[in-house]
């Protein structure tokens, strides 16, 4: 009962994604036929589509699509990583904390389009530059995330482990890390579109292969229809790595008040 | 002196304030808790009763004075919060087993104890339902049992019943009075509530708030198993005025 439940619940919410991309689609295509809007501004969904299909068609576009999914995995990874470590430590050594913060801020804050330049002089417009701008863009909501999410642990709950002896790895994985779940993942979810927009950035400013290096390709010889459908691929990738995030969600926080079904 | 669990040594709790006089939490707390004994502190709040059960339970120091236990600095000791602080992600049985885990207790005997725990609490059919399924009697029930699991001698509580309601919190105190009967453990039970205190100890220590000082010990002689049949005994409503007296 409860898993042919679960089953329409995913069905119903396909088929308003198909619908939502439907009607915009026709709404898209109704609006360049009639106002007769020149391909070079915005060419049909018709000719997109093309574009789209020339894209996978050729098969050029694999091998551009696996380069920006491998940095975004592998930047997300590290940078997640990276993140939970140091939320860990701020929250454990508050000297750490007042003293690193204000560097993450103003890390943060800066714009990552400037710093791009400064990584490719420092680290060569490699895949290293690219790895470090998108771990920038994860650090920080990861770190908030687990900050927030050790935050949010009962007293009670640390006076049960002093009670019960327990050692800090004890504490560390089988509280504090459970505990952070919560707020990690919603950190993880606007870290993987940062991921992506990171890559795509970075592809965009130094690089000779990925969908960042797509569009550039396609703006500078004015292949609009190119253009759109390569913004299409970079969506699909960060919806699906996104919905990939909330499927690992669903199946870690099952227990989580929020997952009543 | 040989058969006690715990002995509190001129106690005394002062928590040092920047810009007002010190506040006194505790002030010379003497105080002799025999082994299977179940001893009640009572007081109005901020008398330093739960102050004191924290000190007891290590997770508080005291500013001066001394605790002598059974089983010296080692003494393990269950303790059952307020609120039933359950991991929510663990369901009944796995929450009751959790300290077994911790310490590396999973032995075969002590998984059967504990299913004998859990039967002897009325979780049996619950045992794979998660926290947030449970009702708040019932989360306290299995805080209880995971406090016993490990066989700690001296188990702690901390107004355990007190954010239930008033039949589901007589009832849980009979049945903690079974657990108490067979398992022998040594219970320091804090609350506000005098009739539980009556209901439940051995022998209950009133408190006065500022500064959190014992008032006075009275020994309750009502006899055992208690019951319904003790609720509506003249005596209990007696030490329930005396003590009310006392608390004023």
């Amino acid at each position: 009962m409860r898993k042919s439940g679960k089953m329409t619940k995913t069905l119903r919410g396909v088929s308003e994604y198909v619908l939502s991309v439907g009607i915009f689609t026709v709404i898209w295509y109704l609006y360049v036929a009639i106002k007769d809007v020149p391909a070079y501004v915005l060419p049909s969904p018709g000719k997109v589509g093309k574009g789209l299909l020339d894209l996978f068609s050729g098969g050029t576009i694999w091998a551009h699509l696996g380069t920006t999914t491998f940095e975004v995995i592998l930047g997300f990874l590290a940078g997640a990583f990276l993140g939970v470590v140091l939320g860990y430590i701020f929250m454990k050594v508050d000297f750490l904390k007042t003293a690193l913060m204000p560097y993450l801020i103003f890390a943060q804050t800066a714009p990552k389009i400037a710093l791009v330049p400064l990584f490719v002089v420092w680290f060569g417009i490699g895949l290293v530059s690219k790895i470090i701008l998108i771990i920038s863009m994860v650090l920080f909501p990861v770190l908030s995330g687990t900050m927030l999410g050790m935050d949010s642990i009962p007293k009670d709950v640390r006076n049960l482990m002093k009670v019960l002896k327990a050692s800090k790895w004890q504490v560390f994985s089988k509280i504090e890390l459970l505990y952070s779940l919560p707020s990690l993942f919603s950190s993880f979810k606007v870290a993987i579109v940062q991921a992506v927009i990171g890559a795509i950035v970075a592809e965009w400013m130094s690089g000779k292969q990925g969908l960042g290096y797509i569009l550039t390709f396609a703006s500078s010889t004015y292949n609009t229809p190119m253009l759109l459908a390569g913004i299409i691929v970079t969506i699909i990738l960060g919806i699906v790595t996104y919905e990939i995030i909330n499927i690992l969600e669903n199946k870690a926080l099952y227990w989580h008040e929020s997952k009543k079904i | 002196m040989s058969d006690y669990s715990v002995v509190l040594k001129d106690l005394n709790k002062v928590y040092n304030n920047l810009l007002k006089d010190d506040t006194v939490a505790l002030k010379d707390v003497n105080l002799e808790i025999g082994q299977s004994e179940f001893i009640s502190i009572i007081g109005p709040s901020g008398c330093g009763k739960s102050t004191l059960l924290k000190i007891i339970g290590n997770l508080d120091k005291a500013t001066s004075g001394e605790i002598l236990y059974k089983d010296g600095v080692n003494q393990q000791l269950g303790f059952v919060f307020q609120d039933s602080v359950l991991l929510p992600w663990k369901n009944v049985r796995e929450n009751a087993e959790f300290p077994l885990v911790i310490q590396k207790k999973q032995t075969k005997e002590n998984e059967e104890k504990l299913d004998e725990l859990l039967e002897l609490a009325g979780l049996t059919e619950f045992k794979t339902a998660l926290p947030r399924e449970l009702s708040g009697g019932m989360k306290q029930r299995v805080s209880i049992v995971r406090a016993l699991s490990y066989d700690a001698p001296l188990l702690l509580m901390d107004e355990p019943f007190g954010a239930l309601d008033a039949l589901t919190r007589d009832h849980l105190n009979e049945e903690l009075l079974k657990i108490w009967q067979k398992t022998k453990k040594t219970i320091i039970f804090v609350t506000h509530s005098i009739e539980e205190a009556v209901f439940l100890s051995d022998r209950v220590v009133v408190m006065s708030p500022r500064p959190g000082r014992i008032k006075e010990i009275v020994s309750i002689d009502l006899p055992r198993p208690r019951g319904e049949v003790t609720r509506n005994d003249p005596k209990f409503s007696e030490y329930n005025k005396y003590l009310r007296g006392i608390i004023g």
